[in-house]
């Protein structure tokens, strides 16, 4: 690491805490309270927004459904196949996992990590109700609680772009992922660069 | 993120635009068109 990329590293420390302790707040207070309104679409109306299917609402656990926050269906083009092992990333009140898990079948896995310990296991109470198996590991996309190679499909949900530290994330997907292993993911990309009163507000990072 | 995908030696990657896409709020939804903000959709493989 150059010395301009550790000073600047020891400069966003204090900033990318502070932005985690909010993202956290943001995302429990969704699963706590999904009858509030933010300023983001959530729960089912969210979900039907992107397509998921109404048969997989319907299926899933409410709590599951109604604390979804995604931006996107990722189950769109994850081609997922019986047998597979599969890595949510983020994973929430955990309704894609339990979509993954439908998918890949008794033969297959579902592994979560979310930042907050209380959301995994939530998302395995919410997986457990709907029949099936997920483990979700509490842990940061900077350092996934995962050996390499071991999983065959990422799939993500809008988590990424909460990382100040996107290229470590996505180097650390590629070392999880088996050769040939596949990612799906929806999130959050900006075409211009956003200023630095954007960047340093942690309203805006959790939003 | 595109280009994060590509140098960190995905293949295969593809983006799409998440159809319908857009925050509740229309101050927050005006800011984010501002910005050029939207919702992607991301596939890619580890060769």
């Amino acid at each position: 690491m150059s010395d301009l990329a550790t000073q600047e590293s020891v400069e966003q420390a204090p900033l990318e805490g502070v932005i985690k302790g909010e993202v956290l707040r943001m995302y429990q207070e969704v699963a706590d309270h999904p009858d509030k309104e933010f300023h983001f679409f959530h729960g089912r109306e969210a979900a039907e927004m992107f397509g998921y299917e109404r048969e997989w609402l319907d299926r899933a656990p409410a709590g599951a459904v109604a604390s979804f926050a995604g931006v996107g269906n990722p189950h769109l083009r994850s081609q997922l196949q019986p047998g597979e092992t599969v890595l949510d990333l983020g994973s929430g009140a955990g309704l894609d996992s339990i979509i993954a898990g439908w998918q890949v079948g008794p033969s297959g896995h579902v592994l979560g990590v979310d930042l907050n310990p209380h959301m995994c296991a939530k998302a395995e109470a919410h997986a457990a109700l709907a029949g099936g198996v997920m483990e979700c590991r509490s842990g940061t996309m900077e350092d996934i609680p995962m050996p390499d190679a071991s999983v065959d499909v990422v799939i993500s949900n809008g988590v990424i772009n909460l990382s100040f530290r996107k290229r470590r994330v996505i180097g650390e997907l590629y070392r999880v992922l088996k050769p040939g292993g596949r990612v799906s993911i929806a999130d959050i990309v900006s075409a211009k660069q956003l200023s630095q009163s954007i960047v340093n507000d942690p309203k805006l990072w959790a939003s | 993120m595109f280009t994060l995908f590509d140098h960190a030696g995905f293949k295969r990657v593809k983006s799409a635009v998440v159809p319908g896409f857009r925050f509740r709020k229309a101050s927050t939804q005006d800011s984010a068109e501002a910005y050029g903000v939207k919702a992607v959709m991301m596939t890619a493989q580890k060769p």
